[in-house]
């Protein structure tokens, strides 16, 4: 009888079907009165977009922005601490942008990581990054998790052309972190 | 018989070589199967616990142990005696921040620079001299090979998917070199980094690239620095305010400057004052301003245009990697792109 051949990933007979699904948070019917985080991770024109993106949801929408903070470190998922920072003070969160290797993948699972504590979440990626951002949902038993992608590339809008991307963004942000009633 | 006389089994190794490609464990190039008491040889040369967690990547929830990383040396083509220096670069790899990060998924796809020191070189045969970062020896080509695999394997990161190397670089995954140090004027890099003299030694870092510096007709160190620093300071290379890069020197440029009166921290003083470009030069290609995160991009003023921007950090050893290697026939080395920083460290090679 011959050797059996090593497999070399450490996942023989790791379960990869029957993945229990996220439960995404609970929705609002809309915005008005309620509390927005924005968590910019840092890649070029995140920050902006993401002011953008706040300053009319409270100017269309009645919302307030109550947190705004960095992620330092872009490739890894946000710490616990900041993720509890968010989860005080607001009801809805807006993350982003993926727009690299590693940062488009942590975003997603940021994102699942707030559905899970509670609040409802947008994250934005470039479209670039769908197929890394994908794979990412799936290793967190999310596959199919829904998030909003933006033509890439954003790092080399003009301040003018993120306050448009803002806008055409818009609509998205609102139905995804609302039950669309 | 010999084993052309039939043997040998090559069409059961063919299968099992097709096998490991239907896995997807395949790098693209084939794979020696592993088997338990091949593992088991690897893991007695390494004298370390199978069990043992040497590498964690949470972001992905795998871990690389051991056992994992001897099933994939055997998989790169390594021989047992090799595994102690797989594990020493790995642990050396370990000591950056990519490494635990995000920077196996990176859109850069760097590649590991692995560099050996002390005797563990001649025991192996890994090559320090001629061609050292090219093809033709075992140790040199299945070491790195191997650190490619754990990635690929241990932590699933797969091209098109959790990785995405924009085009990635030539040598990924097979730039590992032994320094020259019977030719070299200066002390091992190992001993720099703070290790006894004599001792078998890996250091380890994630390069973006490699560039030659082609220089045969200069007699003068001054000369010779100067093209040097042209290379390293390169705009396109640098992405932030400040960028990190490493010499693979050949004998005879690292021998020229000795007889200059040039240590290792004599050539990163001098290095490190003059790498760089104007702002004028730097605004001409969109790079002479920062925003808040250190990012570089084009600046708003014009001012101080012929102000000179330093592209090294600091003449720390961690931002400027020196080492020796190549053949003493010409005056060709290597700048080296560093991804992030150097650890400014090496791992010992642990034998039981």
């Amino acid at each position: 009888m011959p050797n059996a051949i090593l497999d070399p990933t450490g996942r023989a007979g790791a379960a990869t079907a029957a993945q229990p699904g996220l439960e995404l948070a609970p929705r609002r019917r809309d915005l008005a009165g309620a509390r927005v985080g924005l968590m910019d991770n840092t890649k070029h024109n995140a920050a902006l977009l993401l002011a953008e993106i706040g300053a009319l949801l409270a100017a269309e929408h009645g919302a307030a922005v109550t947190v705004e903070a960095t992620k330092a470190n872009f490739a890894a998922p946000a710490p616990a601490d900041l993720v509890a920072r968010y989860r005080a003070a607001c009801d809805v969160v807006i993350t982003g942008v993926g727009d690299c290797g590693s940062c488009s993948a942590s975003a997603v699972a940021d994102g699942i990581v707030f559905e899970q504590s509670g609040l409802p979440a947008a994250v934005i990626c470039s479209d670039a990054f769908v197929v890394t951002a994908d794979a990412m949902a799936e290793l967190r038993g999310a596959a199919g998790y829904r998030y909003i992608r933006t033509a890439h590339p954003v790092a080399v809008l003009t301040p003018e052309q993120v306050r448009e991307r803002a806008k055409v963004l818009l609509p998205e942000v609102v139905a995804l972190l609302t039950s669309g009633q | 018989m010999s084993h052309a006389d039939g043997d040998l089994d090559p069409d059961a190794a063919q299968a099992a070589i097709e096998y490991c490609y239907d896995q997807g464990w395949s790098d693209g190039l084939p794979l020696v199967p592993a088997t338990r008491p091949l593992v088991e040889k690897f893991l007695a040369a390494a004298g370390r616990s199978p069990d043992e967690v040497i590498g964690r990547l949470p972001q992905l929830d795998r871990t690389v142990t051991v056992e994992l990383a001897a099933i994939n040396a055997v998989m790169a083509g390594c021989l047992p005696e090799y595994f102690p220096v797989v594990v020493a670069a790995w642990e050396a790899l370990m000591r950056e921040r990519a490494t635990t990060g995000g920077g196996w998924q990176s859109t850069s796809g760097p590649a590991p620079l692995v560099v050996l020191n002390g005797p563990v070189r001649a025991e192996l045969g890994v090559n320090a001299a001629g061609g050292v970062f090219g093809p033709g020896f075992r140790p040199n080509a299945t070491i790195p090979r191997a650190i490619g695999l754990i990635v690929r394997n241990a932590y699933g990161i797969h091209p098109h998917e959790l990785e995405q190397a924009t085009q990635g670089l030539p040598g990924r995954w097979s730039i590992c070199l032994a320094e020259n140090e019977e030719e070299s004027p200066w002390p091992p890099l190992a001993t720099e980094a703070g290790l006894p003299a004599g001792a078998s030694a890996v250091a380890a870092t994630l390069l973006r690239t490699c560039e030659f510096v082609d220089n045969r007709h200069t007699a003068s160190a001054e000369q010779l620095l100067a093209d040097f620093a042209d290379t390293i300071g390169r705009s396109g290379a640098w992405i932030f305010r400040h960028a990190g890069a490493g010499i693979v020197f050949c004998p005879e440029h690292a021998q020229l400057l000795a007889e200059a009166g040039f240590d290792r921290t004599a050539v990163r003083s001098w290095l490190a004052e003059r790498s760089g470009r104007s702002t004028a030069e730097l605004a001409g290609t969109g790079k002479d301003a920062c925003d808040d995160n250190g990012v570089r991009l084009p600046g708003q003023q014009r001012l101080g245009n012929g102000q000179f921007q330093r592209m090294l950090p600091s003449a720390d050893r961690q931002h400027l990697l020196i080492a020796v290697a190549g053949a003493r026939n010409a005056g060709i080395s290597m700048v080296v792109r560093l991804f992030g920083g150097w650890s400014g460290t090496a791992v010992p090679v642990i034998r039981p």
